[in-house]
């Protein structure tokens, strides 16, 4: 098709950026550019002056790379300049660029799009790609990088062939067990010519029972069933793990916002009720994303604003990931029970995982000692840790606690089985974990429907991977890519 | 014989003329020249002899699981091998009962002798039909129509004595007769069945017009006289009572239930083996590497491939007054004394005589790829193929594609769009695009596996599908059947919607059908329609809980069942929707007929180019399924096909240079949002 360029790298003032072409006239594009007949070596950088082809003007001395298709990302025959960043030495190449024939500025995502479509990337891997480039912290790029590398797209793809190899054996079953001509030969048979029905296996030629495909479906919806239960690890590292700051007025939410972003993101006053609105900022905390909000103190508020304010920190804790209570820690009484009571009191959600933070240790004087030995104490109490947001004693048993509760909602991208990631890949696979149990409910009796099943879920896991994909699913993975990637 | 111009035929103007001439009097032939004159066309069916028309020449059997489908469709386009099946079978069985409706096998042992007689009936008796006998040796052919693809058109026949026949469109349904080639043993004659002559002359024209052409072998066994069989010790087979009949038309079938005849199962045991190891050096018909059916072997590939073990025979009755058995499953071709042995080393069969020995076929077929989805071939206009030379196995196979060719022949010669089955309409459209788009390396049989839409596609459903566009379209279905088929839709239409407005609660449902395990998880009232999916309802049941107003809707006993299984199905239809959508939208993109797929610029490896190429899908929808081709090469032939008009419009608008800019990323995207607006409004 056309050829396509674009800024690969940031845009704006910067030292080095770098340029893309793909398509069959990339390779005039770089001749024109360097004035050179001759490309360099596929894959080494070479030095080159840069002109204007038009006019002969210099534009710039940069390094070029020649990608002789298959072999590049796009799997089309692709260049890159790197030259330097000012916004004019890189407006003049695309302008020069834009001026060849068959060459036209890249949509947004065009570059991975033609690696899929080249057959470079499955969908798993495209999307991995993108987070890549998106990650903000060093879980996420684990997490991304694993995708793009293709793990979860091979883990589906196994899911995929193991239905396959099912779906063969309950076809074989419907159509050859009762026809008078076919003997169970034809099965074996299959296996070897492979044209007919690729995918029988030896089990098959002893016996006609389906105990081997019931049993194959059984544990398949099993394996689906516990990834989706993974708590939504992949799906929280890659879009933030929500934590709500919440408890009653002025015991210091606010200041520990600020405290935790290390900036006045948040108004503090010593007037209770100062925050009414819903806070939000986002931080790295141990290499995992947190995205923090602080709240309206919960009190049965008279003004209508804080009301208001008050219902908003109700629906943000509810949708939680994770609590941090905010107690005052001279106000709370010292002994397990009434702490729980305190706590109780905020009406955490009761699953969400909570840290209890007692604020103002500084104005404690020596009591400090009681509370800690009231929390050891080994009472069903969450984590607590003892803080002044004014000293910023304690803050790092904060953070260490806050990285520990991270890990654990994120899990180690690295190890395990690859993560669910995206909402879309949770959806198919509860549908296709739903028409597996149905399968179990029909076999016994309409074979045919519950065959149905089969193929269904099949289709569901062939779109998470586009394997069975349409047009209208690409257009949606793809859109969130950015231009030059 | 060669290419004879019209022009220069001496008397050409005395020469007989029809619109449609058929070639063959077989399971193809017979259903064409019988559609082709139910449409209205003039037609000639040319056949070596008017005594083998309607020849089960194979198994005496119709139908099975997936070709029962077949039939089923034949019917519903009013073709004849159901109504004559219903008329002439001996035991009537229906195959995977306790599977499901949407995969039962309708499946008769029938009578030879009635067979061709009630076939030879219908042939003689239709309307617009002549029937002559004669040998076909060439084709006539004339320069082509320039406003469709192909080299030239064929305008008639040469018979075998000379003489000429005009005719507006031919369909050759030849069979095995290409360069058929019968082996028993070492000994090899030219014969297209056991004592028919082959056509050579046919088959030297088809290669000089530049058919590509493939081999292929089948086999028969022996046949065996009956009193000298003892079933004494052999497990019996018993036919369904009551018969299910094969046509629509059919109350009942004409055969008494418990007259039916009876099947037997014996097996093959190591002796055979034996004898057909130690004689491998007299059966050509083995060595010989031509691709044979892998789903109905010869017991010398089964005893090759899979050794020491038994293999399963049936005996099977050849018609009520026939002293014949066919043994189903012992196809070989070795030395009649051998063939002797063999049998009598099987239990029951120690003292049988064998009547017939078992033979092989070898013969050419032509490769499908080269018609389209109307069974026109895309290299000499207004000729058709069907049948067994399109590389099927199988009566069912071979009636099916005969009804089309015969429609379409006929709506050809009277200028009229070609009737086409979709693949989601149907399993003839699955079987003719399979072959069409596919090819194939071994006799094509039908399967419900091959069935994308299975659940859609039912034998019960064939004349809501077929029978309405069969006689609005291509005016092959009689009044009468019209009728039929109007007056169950209405019907089924009208029950499902009275089943589905009575509502009761699920406490109420239970007591009055409390055989029914209603599961109690909704709260909502349930229909009668939801209830009658149940496994353990039907309308029997639910009528006698609620008289009024399903008494009446129990009481015509075909539709009682088409509305048990309409609701049991309703779901997976309703969720087959979408993807039958999708199927219908890809089959409508169609890719140009001379497309160059080695110099269209989209990105395709050598490898698929050379596939599309040789296959030459003619949309996107049989492109998809051609093995190999990946998903990315469809989505770039997609993407080519939908841009194919559109590209020089894109390429106008010409760019301005500053939007190259970052900074004008957002104008940018605007713009492509734009065009990919256009692409949608274009489709």
């Amino acid at each position: 098709g056309d050829t396509i360029f674009a800024v690969s790298s940031g845009h704006g003032r910067c030292g080095v950026a770098v340029i893309r072409t793909s398509g069959p006239g990339s390779r005039g594009a770089l001749q024109s550019l360097t004035g050179r007949p001759a490309l360099p070596p596929p894959r080494v950088l070479a030095l080159r002056r840069i002109r204007d082809p038009a006019t002969g003007e210099p534009l710039d001395r940069g390094l070029v790379v020649w990608f002789q298709g298959p072999q590049s990302f796009t799997g089309e025959d692709c260049a890159e300049l790197h030259v330097h960043g000012g916004p004019a030495v890189v407006s003049g190449v695309l302008r020069a660029l834009g001026s060849l024939p068959g060459l036209r500025p890249a949509e947004p995502g065009e570059f991975t799009r033609r690696a899929f479509r080249r057959g470079k990337l499955d969908l798993t891997a495209a999307e991995g790609l993108g987070d890549l480039i998106r990650a903000e912290t060093e879980a996420q790029r684990r997490q991304a990088l694993r995708q793009m590398e293709g793990e979860l797209g091979r883990l589906y793809q196994r899911w995929s062939d193991t239905l396959t190899q099912a779906l063969a054996h309950l076809e074989a079953y419907i159509d050859f067990s009762e026809d008078d001509n076919v003997e169970e030969e034809v099965l074996s048979q299959g296996e070897q010519g492979g044209a007919a029905l690729p995918h029988l296996c030896s089990s098959y030629r002893d016996s006609w029972s389906l105990h081997a495909v019931d049993a194959t479906v059984r544990a398949l919806e099993q394996e689906i069933g516990s990834h989706l239960q993974d708590g939504r690890r992949g799906e929280l590292l890659r879009g933030g793990v929500r934590a709500v700051i919440a408890g009653p007025p002025n015991v210091g939410k606010s200041s520990l916002l600020n405290l935790l972003c290390q900036r006045p993101a948040a108004i503090v006053s010593p007037v209770a009720g100062t925050t009414r609105d819903v806070v939000e900022v986002a931080l790295n905390v141990g290499g995992y994303p947190l995205v923090l909000s602080d709240t309206a103190g919960l009190r049965d508020a008279t003004d209508p604003i804080e009301q208001e304010g008050v219902s908003r920190a109700r629906d943000r804790l509810r949708e939680a990931d994770l609590v941090l209570a905010v107690l005052d820690a001279a106000a709370v009484p010292t002994e397990p029970a009434g702490l729980g009571a305190a706590l109780g009191s905020l009406q955490p959600p009761p699953t969400t995982p909570c840290i209890l933070v007692l604020n103002k240790a500084d104005l404690l004087k020596g009591q400090g000692g009681t509370l800690r030995a009231a929390c050891a104490q080994g009472h069903p109490l969450p984590p607590v840790t003892l803080l002044s947001c004014k000293t910023g004693e304690g803050l790092d048993r904060l953070l260490a606690l806050l990285a520990r509760e991270l890990a654990q909602l994120c899990g180690d991208p690295l190890s395990g089985s690859p993560s669910l990631t995206q909402s879309r890949h949770s959806l198919h696979l509860r549908q296709c974990a739903a028409a597996l149990a149905w399968y179990g409910r029909e076999h016994r009796s309409d074979l045919g429907l519950a065959a149905e099943r089969l193929r269904l879920a099949r289709r569901h896991l062939g779109s998470i991977t586009g394997h069975v994909s349409t047009e209208d699913v690409l257009d949606i993975i793809f859109r969130d890519f950015c231009v030059g990637k | 014989p060669g290419q004879r111009r019209v022009g220069s035929e001496v008397g050409a103007a005395a020469a007989p003329r029809y619109e449609v001439v058929v070639i063959g009097g077989g399971h193809a032939g017979t259903e064409a020249a019988a559609a082709a004159a139910r449409g209205g066309a003039r037609t000639l069916l040319l056949t070596h002899k008017i005594s083998t028309i309607g020849e089960m020449s194979c198994n005496p059997s119709f139908g099975g699981i997936g070709k029962g489908h077949l039939m089923r469709e034949v019917d519903a386009l009013d073709g004849l091998c159901g109504r004559v099946c219903d008329r002439s079978g001996v035991h009537y069985k229906v195959l995977n009962r306790c599977k499901g409706p949407a995969v039962w096998g309708l499946r008769a042992q029938i009578d030879r002798g009635l067979y061709k007689e009630h076939m030879q009936k219908e042939i003689l008796n239709t309307p617009l039909l002549t029937v002559h006998e004669a040998s076909v040796e060439d084709l006539l052919l004339t320069e082509p129509e320039p406003d469709h693809s192909g080299k030239c058109q064929v305008t008639g026949v040469v018979l075998g004595d000379g003489s000429t026949v005009h005719a507006g469109s031919v369909i050759l349904t030849t069979g095995t007769f290409l360069r058929g080639m019968v082996l028993i043993g070492l000994e090899t004659h030219p014969a297209g069945r056991l004592g028919d002559q082959p056509a050579i002359g046919l088959a030297q024209t088809l290669e000089k017009l530049g058919f590509a052409v493939g081999r292929l072998k089948t086999g028969t066994p022996p046949r065996l006289a009956k009193d000298t069989i003892d079933f004494s010790g052999l497990q019996e087979r018993a036919a369904d009572n009551p018969p299910v009949p094969f046509s629509f038309l059919s109350e009942a079938v004409w055969i008494k239930p418990e007259d039916q005849l009876l099947c037997y199962l014996t097996r093959t045991t190591l002796k055979a083996q034996e004898i057909i190891h130690d004689n491998l050096h007299l059966n050509n018909h083995i060595r010989e590497t031509t691709r044979g059916p892998r789903y109905c072997p010869s017991l010398e590939s089964k005893v090759l491939r899979f050794p020491n073990r038994e293999h399963q025979v049936w005996l099977e009755p050849e018609g009520l007054e026939s002293n014949v058995i066919y043994p189903q499953g012992v196809s070989m071709t070795l030395p009649p004394e051998l063939q002797e042995q063999v049998i009598r080393s099987i239990p029951g069969l120690e003292r049988a005589k064998i009547l017939q020995p078992g033979y092989g076929v070898q013969y050419d077929f032509l490769d499908p790829r080269q018609l389209t989805a109307s069974l026109e071939s895309r290299l000499v206009q207004r000729l058709f193929f069907a049948g067994q030379i399109n590389g099927t196995t199988g009566y069912e196979e071979a009636a099916a594609q005969g009804v089309i060719a015969g429609i379409n022949a006929c709506l050809r010669v009277h200028g009229k769009p070609p009737f086409i089955v979709s693949r989601t309409e149907g399993y003839i459209g699955v079987l003719i695009d399979d072959l069409t788009t596919l090819g194939t390396s071994e006799p094509y049989r039908m399967f419900t596996s091959r069935v994308e839409f299975r659940m859609s596609l039912r034998p019960d459903n064939a004349d809501a599908r077929l029978t309405h566009r069969g006689f609005e379209e291509a005016g092959c279905v009689s009044q009468q059947r019209y009728e039929q088929a109007v007056k169950m839709r209405a019907a089924l239409e009208v029950g499902i919607a009275t089943l589905k407005s009575l509502q009761f609660s699920i406490s109420k449902w239970s007591r009055l059908v409390p055989e029914v395990p209603i599961s109690s998880s909704r709260r909502l009232p349930l229909s009668a329609f939801d209830v009658l999916r149940y496994p353990e309802a039907n309308m029997e049941l639910l009528a006698r809980a609620v008289p009024e107003p399903l008494g009446k809707l129990a009481q015509w006993r075909q539709l009682a069942e088409r509305l048990k299984i309409e609701a049991a199905y309703e779901w997976c239809v309703e969720n087959q929707q979408q993807e039958i959508e999708e199927v219908r939208r890809d089959e409508a993109l169609r890719l140009p007929e001379d497309l160059d797929y080695f110099a269209i610029d989209a990105s395709l490896s050598s490898e698929v180019r050379e596939k599309l190429d040789s296959n030459r899908p003619q949309t996107i929808g049989a492109l998809s399924r051609i093995p190999g081709i990946t998903p990315a090469a469809i989505i770039n032939l997609l993407r080519f096909v939908k841009t194919y008009h559109q590209k020089a419009e894109r390429l106008k608008a010409l760019p301005q240079t500053d939007k190259y800019l970052p900074e004008k990323a957002a104008s940018q995207r605007q713009i492509s949002a734009k065009s990919s607006e256009e692409k949608q409004e274009y489709l």
